[in-house]
Parts: structure tokens; C-alpha cells; sequence
């Protein structure tokens, strides 16, 4: 979740035609354009109120956990270093699902790299870090260092937990549900291409564009989804370049170091959109192999190198 | 091998299931609830794009023709799976070009097709018989159109013309793909028309006529049919396969109206030449198997046999040999090829006629190219990305290059007199081209 | 073995396939080897019709892999 120093985020909500048969509820969250789908046969009071709860959940989701705000969990947890703390229990099962996340990527998926950025600012240009420079930083890397029991936590000196990696589509799934208990109608929820839709509209489908499709070549596909979740992975703003080679933006926690040859983005479809957001992270990490990877698990999928 | 892949797949559905149920347990079991994401059949990851491929080759033979030419295809996929193709393709070719008649120990002297003196030409003694003037212009459109009906059946149509300023050629196909057994086989049947117009430099020569008299009449024609029944196969992980059988008629005038057959007496001198005659019918059947194999995470090879015969008596046994082999994490690529093709001849081929024996047959051709020979290529391809064009990621560029030999396979007795002269010399080639893919 | 022989095998095979009596093939999560560029069939096809075009002008079989038909006059 990355976002801009400002803590106050701009809670504004608009609601405008989208095509034919929908409307769309727009705000912005996490630093990106988010927008709530709806029938257009939706009363504009009754989109508002709709959107409203889904702008409100994404929000909620962004002050808690967002480490550029000085009131987030995140920011507490980093204040109360060394001691025995506990945490509430939508933070206890996001650490058990970054725990699970861990073991199953063998330790490629790894909430405490965040402090890695210190060496490695990604600004296009070619300021790759000292080798010390980030050697310094690994031990500071490392999921099992902490000690966690869940709801009881104890953060060693120097770490840090950063829950970018997951928190937006965990927010797209949270926003899923509080929609879903008070919306029958079908609705798509969209927060800067990651993406849930529970049924298909009634003219026929939902009409996602995703912008770099397969096989390396540039066009944005128009896919049809009638219902579930896609999350994409990758940035291609975000990198260095030095001599010719690119250092991708995803670091490798064992290492310090980007994984080599990542493709520059992976869409992933599952049923929700945490699962589809961690299958394309664990693509990006697998590197060379990440269509391997995404063959292997039989997702569907499409990635660009 | 097979272990360490079986563990890894059942690794990575174990990891899917742990996934998921991890992904329950941090949104509540009503929450991930749900089926997996649903695509309408439409999409099929196809995306909406133009892809360009270009080549430019250059093909010379050692002391005959040579020829330059440039291709361009052009594809455009659709999202809903149609998929359009057209390609443009230019040669141009200029040299010698051999006219069928037999090397003697005299100078011979020929006519040009058109009958013109000032394109007649002289062959030393002891040399093989080539018009020099040999020129030829060609440009050929193509393009094809393919339509998934159904999530398992494919429907594609072609056509083809090509308008040299003796020949002209329009060729139209059709052909139906049907998936099934989870995608791991396609069957597929195809067939194409095929119609030719001839209209030869000077007019077509009457078949089997004597040379001197020069008898030719106006434009012919030529039609052929073909039809293709083809299987594709996954057979393991790294191993899959076509195989395709083929057979194709072809009626009408078949003969090379350029092409003449020398006549011989006892003592070998040449004492006249006859126009070729070939039948006006012929059928072809053809086997054919190709497989690609992956061994490893860079290498992969292919292997192709084919197998053709037709009822003019030619046989021919053709097999290719590539490797591909990708380094620099695939930005680039080296392939090196290698064929090996034999033919037999065609039962009237005869490359002289003697004049003291009556004909064994009623036809007679001693065109090269339906002689018994064996032929050797040799092939190395180097590819390498490149950042792309106009906005494109990536495009690749590839340099190729092919030596190809032909060796004849001599049957014929040699007559006494000619002895020492080197009466099927056989053909050396090398093609160069460099591609470009975007 | 003739033409005759080899079409009879063959045909006994592809039926034989085709019935899934010989179920070959692999799972969809197992494709990721096919996927691969250099796995296509028809992977270079530029490379093929230039290459198709040389041996249907210099020899007397054509075809194999698609339609036998030349469509020029170099034969």
C-alpha cells in the first residue's frame, strides 16, 4: 500500500455513468483510482450509500495497516520494538497468513524485507546499492527473527513489518464482503486493477481491461469475467537500470538482491483476491520460472516479460 | 527424472490447496467462499494485436541462379480467438539455369525460349548446358482466416496467388481443427485448390516435339486438388508430435515448357533435342511426422521424417534434425539444422535419349529435379531480442544461414564416348537470411 | 513397409488415440514446458515457406507439413 506523506486521504466520492449499463462509484485509496461497479438501474442515493461502504472499508484497511501513517497498527508496532506486544485480531490473522505465506514460498514471501528499501530506491535511475550496503540490512530480514504467538508479538530492534504486499487485496476482499452482505445486486469492486465481481452483470459480463497481456506484446486485452478476482503483481515504473541490466523492484528477502529476469507483471484470476494477489507475488519471485510457476499451479494467468 | 517432476507438481497442488485455505482462514470462511474466477469462453487469454514478421534471404547457387527475397506477414489475433494472417512476398531472380540437355564434347548452340537470336546462347564442350538469361520476377499475396467455432473446433480458410510474367497461380484451402482428450490431441482435415496458367516465354512446347521445329502453341493450364488429414499429440510434459497424411492430383500441362532432353547416338554425339514430355496427370501421397522434445529448461529439439510417393516412380525419404538451444535467460537463441532428403527418379526420367533404341516409355524428362539424388543442408540460425519498436516490448532479430548440397545418384549407363565428362554435376546453394520479428 | 502399410498403422494409431484407449497426454497444470516459444510447431514459419520454397523449386517432393501445392512457377 503505497501512499504519499499526506494523512489525510481525500474522502471524496463520484458517481458517473460507465458505459451503458453501469454506474461507477470512484474514490481514491492506497494511492490508487478505486471505483465501485453497479447497475445503472442502481438509485443514485442507494450507489452513494453503496459505494460509500466500500470506500469506507478501503480506507479503514489503508489507515490501519499503511506504514506511511504515524496512527496505523503498523507504525505501533514499530514504536513498541523489543517488547511483548498484543495485537488485535485482524492483525493476528494477517501475521499468521504472512506466516503461512512464508512457509509455503519457502521464504521468498516475506513481510519484514520492507527495510531493504533503505538501500534500494527504485527511481529509474542507475544507483544500484553497495553490496555492504545491503549486507548490512539482511539481518534485519527474516520472518522467523520474530517471535510470534499469535495474538503476542515481539519485534526484535531494527525490524520491521510491512503489509504492502498484501494489503490492498486484502482490502478489495474485506470491501468484497461488507458489500455482499447488503448488496444483491451484481457489483465489481476495483482498486487499482486489483478486482472482485460476484456475479455477472445482466448484460452478460464484466468487461476488464487488463493493459499487458501475454507473449510480450503490447495491447490491452478486453477479458470477460463473470465472477471472482484478479490481482496483478509488478510495476514497470519502478526499477533501476545500470549498465544495460534491469534490477526489478522485487528483492529476494535471502539475498537483498532483486530476483533476476522477474516478468514485469503477473495477472493472476482465483476465487478471492488475497489468493490471487499472493500467486502473482510468488510468480514475480520465482523469476526465470514464474511462467513455469503459474503453469505448474494451474491458474489462469497472463504475464509480461 | 519423472519422480522429481511428479514430486514438484504435487508440491505445487499441495501449495494451491494450503493457499487457499489460508486465504479462508484470514477472510473468514464466508468470505473465500466461492467458486474459482470465472472467464466467459471468449477470452481465452487471447489478446488483440498486430504482430509483423520480416525476412529478407538471398539464395545463391554456385554458378547458376541466384535470388533475392524479401517477405513480410503480417498477423492480427482478435479477442474472441479469430485470427488474421497476410503475407506479401517478392523474388527476384537472375543467373543460369540449366535447360535439360546433356553435356557434350562439341560446342552446342541453343535457342532463347522466344525463339529471338539475340538470346541464343553457346555452351563449350564439356560444360553443362545453362541459359544465361535466366530472369524471373515473382510477387505472391497469401492470407488466412481462422475461427474457433466452438471451445474446440477451429475453422480456417487461405488463399494464395502468385503472378509471374509466365505463370500465374491462385490456390484456395480450407481446413477444421477439433481438440479434444483435455487438449492433449487436435485432428485436423484440410483441403485445397490449386489453379496454374501457364504462358511461357515463346508459347508452351507441344510435349515430346523435336527442338528445331520449334512447335509451340498458346497458354496452358494446370489444376490441383489436396487434401491433409493431420493428428497433433501431447504425449508427455516435454514431448509432442504431428503427423500428417497427404495426397494431392494434379492434371493438365505438367511439362517444364523451358526444358529439353538431348539425343545421343552411339558415338555420343548430341544429334538433336526433343521438348520433355511428361504424363498429364500426377498423384502424390505423403507421410509425415514431426516431433519436438524438450530436454531441459534451454534445449529443445525436433525431428521430422517424411515419406512421399507418387505415380510417376519418384520415392523420396526426407529427414531434418534441429536443435534449439536458448541462453541469456532466452534473450537469444542458436539453432543448428541439418537434412538429409533422397529421391529415386521418376520412371521416365532419362537424362539422354539414344537415338538407336526405340523409347522404353511413352514419356521422357531429363529435368534434374526428377532424377535420383540425395541432398545434404546444413543450417545455423542466431536469434537475439532487441528492445522493441514503436512502443512494442521486445522484437527479435535472427541471421540465418543454409548450405545445401545436391549429389545425383547416377543410373543410367554412361556412354563409352562421354566417359570423363561430368554429366550430373550435382548442386551447391547457400541461402542467407536475416529476420526480423516485432 | 509401403505407403499402403504406413497408412494403415498410422490411421490404427490415431484411432486408437483418438478412442482415449491410449490416453496420452498430460494435465493443464502440466503445459508449462508447451508453452515454451521454441515448443510450437510452427514456431518459425518464415523460416518454413523460405525454406519450402528452395526445396519445392530444387527437388521433386513438396509439402509434408501443410499443402503440397507450390503456387509458383519454379517447378
Amino acid at each position: 500500500m503505497a501512499g504519499e506523506a499526506s494523512n489525510a486521504p481525500d474522502e471524496a466520492l463520484s458517481v458517473e455513468p460507465r458505459g451503458e449499463n453501469l454506474l461507477a462509484i470512484c474514490f481514491t485509496a492506497m494511492a490508487s483510482p478505486c471505483e465501485v461497479l453497479l447497475p445503472s438501474t442502481t438509485a443514485p442515493t442507494a450507489a452513494l450509500e453503496l459505494g460509500a461502504l466500500v470506500a469506507q472499508e478501503a480506507w479503514r484497511v489503508e489507515k490501519k495497516f499503511s506504514r506511511y501513517r504515524c496512527d496505523s497498527v503498523t507504525a505501533w508496532i514499530h514504536e513498541n520494538r523489543g517488547t511483548v506486544i498484543e495485537v488485535d485480531r485482524e492483525t493476528a490473522s494477517l501475521i499468521d497468513f504472512a506466516g503461512r505465506c512464508f512457509e509455503l514460498s519457502s521464504g521468498l514471501f516475506d513481510i519484514t524485507s520492507g527495510v531493504l528499501r533503505y538501500a534500494w530506491k527504485f527511481d529509474g535511475s542507475d544507483r544500484i546499492p553497495e553490496p555492504a550496503a545491503v549486507e548490512r540490512l539482511l539481518p534485519r530480514v527474516g520472518f522467523k527473527k520474530l517471535r510470534w504467538q499469535s495474538p503476542r508479538l515481539l519485534l526484535p530492534d531494527g525490524m520491521e513489518l510491512d503489509f504492502g504486499g498484501i494489503g490492498k487485496e486484502y482490502a478489495v476482499d474485506r470491501a468484497y464482503d461488507s458489500l455482499a452482505v447488503r448488496c444483491s445486486a451484481p457489483f465489481l469492486i476495483n482498486f487499482g486493477g486489483d478486482l472482485r465481481a460476484n456475479r455477472p452483470p445482466l448484460h452478460g459480463s464484466w468487461q476488464v481491461g487488463i493493459e499487458r497481456p501475454d507473449t510480450d506484446r503490447r495491447a490491452t486485452m478486453i477479458l470477460d469475467l463473470k465472477y471472482g478476482a484478479l490481482a496483478t503483481s509488478g510495476d514497470a515504473r519502478r526499477f533501476l537500470l545500470k549498465d544495460g541490466v534491469r534490477y526489478g523492484h522485487i528483492l529476494d528477502p535471502r539475498t537483498g538482491w532483486p530476483i533476476p529476469h522477474s516478468p514485469r507483471s503477473v495477472t493472476v484470476a482465483a476465487s478471492s483476491c488475497t489468493e490471487a494477489g499472493l500467486l502473482s507475488t510468488l510468480a514475480l519471485l520465482q523469476g526465470v520460472r514464474a511462467r513455469e510457476f503459474l503453469e505448474e499451479h494451474g491458474v489462469r494467468y497472463w504475464l509480461l516479460q | 527424472m519423472q519422480l522429481e517432476l511428479e514430486t514438484r507438481l504435487a508440491k505445487a497442488a499441495h501449495m494451491r490447496r494450503q493457499l487457499m485455505a489460508a486465504s479462508c482462514a484470514l477472510l473468514g470462511a464466508a468470505a473465500a467462499r466461492g467458486q474459482e474466477a470465472r472467464m466467459a469462453p471468449a477470452d481465452s487469454g487471447l489478446l488483440e494485436d498486430w504482430s509483423v514478421d520480416s525476412a529478407l534471404a538471398y539464395y545463391h547457387e554456385d554458378g547458376r541462379i541466384q535470388a533475392i527475397e524479401p517477405v513480410v506477414n503480417i498477423a492480427k489475433l482478435f479477442a474472441d480467438g479469430q485470427a488474421l494472417n497476410f503475407n506479401v512476398t517478392f523474388d527476384s531472380l537472375t543467373g543460369s539455369s540449366p535447360n535439360g540437355a546433356l553435356t557434350s564434347r562439341s560446342a552446342q548452340t541453343f535457342a532463347s525460349p522466344s525463339g529471338k537470336s539475340a538470346h541464343a546462347y553457346t555452351t563449350a564442350p564439356g560444360q553443362l548446358p545453362v541459359d544465361p538469361n535466366y530472369q524471373d520476377d515473382r510477387i505472391a499475396v497469401g492470407g488466412t482466416w481462422a475461427l474457433p467455432v466452438t471451445r474446440v473446433d477451429q475453422l480456417s480458410v487461405g488463399a494464395k496467388l502468385s503472378d509471374e510474367h509466365d505463370f500465374f497461380s491462385v490456390t484456395v484451402d480450407a481446413s477444421i481443427a477439433h481438440d479434444f482428450n483435455e487438449k492433449n490431441t487436435t485432428l485436423s482435415f484440410g483441403i485445397s485448390e490449386e489453379f496454374d496458367s501457364l504462358q511461357p516465354i515463346g508459347g508452351a512446347p507441344v510435349p515430346g516435339s523435336d527442338y528445331a521445329l520449334f512447335e509451340k502453341t498458346g497458354h496452358k493450364t494446370k489444376n490441383g486438388v489436396g487434401a491433409l488429414l493431420g493428428v497433433t499429440q501431447v504425449i508427455t510434459r516435454n514431448w509432442l508430435f504431428e503427423f500428417n497424411l497427404s495426397v494431392d492430383r494434379f492434371k493438365g500441362y505438367l511439362n517444364d515448357p523451358y526444358k529439353i532432353t538431348s539425343i545421343i547416338d552411339s558415338a555420343g554425339n548430341t544429334t538433336g533435342y526433343e521438348f520433355e514430355s511428361r504424363p498429364d496427370q500426377r498423384t502424390r501421397k505423403s507421410a509425415y511426422w514431426e516431433n519436438r522434445v524438450a530436454l531441459g529448461g534451454q534445449i529443445s529439439t525436433g525431428l521430422s521424417l517424411r515419406y512421399m510417393r507418387d505415380d510417376w516412380g519418384v520415392r523420396s525419404d526426407t529427414a531434418q534434425l534441429h536443435l534449439h538451444w536458448s541462453f541469456s535467460n532466452r534473450d537469444r537463441y542458436v539453432e543448428p539444422t541439418f537434412r538429409w532428403y533422397r529421391q529415386t527418379a521418376a520412371s521416365f526420367y532419362t537424362p539422354f535419349i539414344l537415338s538407336t533404341e526405340a523409347p522404353t516409355t511413352a514419356y521422357e524428362a531429363s529435368d534434374s529435379r526428377l532424377g535420383a539424388f540425395h541432398a545434404l543442408t546444413y543450417g545455423l540460425k542466431y536469434a537475439q531480442k532487441l528492445p522493441g519498436l514503436g512502443g512494442r516490448e521486445e522484437s527479435e532479430f535472427s541471421v540465418r544461414v543454409e548450405y545445401y548440397q545436391q549429389t545425383f545418384n547416377v543410373r543410367t549407363a554412361t556412354p563409352a564416348a562421354l566417359q570423363g565428362l561430368d554429366l550430373y554435376p550435382g548442386l551447391k546453394a547457400v541461402l542467407v537470411q536475416v529476420g526480423w520479428r516485432f | 513397409m509401403n505407403f499402403k502399410q504406413i497408412c494403415i498403422f498410422c490411421l490404427l494409431s490415431s484411432t486408437a488415440i483418438a478412442g482415449g484407449c491410449v490416453s496420452l497426454g498430460v494435465k493443464p497444470w502440466q503445459r508449462d514446458v508447451m508453452a515454451r516459444e521454441d515448443m510450437r510447431l510452427d514456431a518459425n514459419p518464415l523460416d518454413a515457406a523460405i525454406d519450402d520454397h528452395m526445396y519445392f523449386s530444387k527437388e521433386a517432393s513438396s509439402g509434408g507439413r501443410s499443402f503440397a501445392g507450390g503456387g509458383c512457377g519454379c517447378n
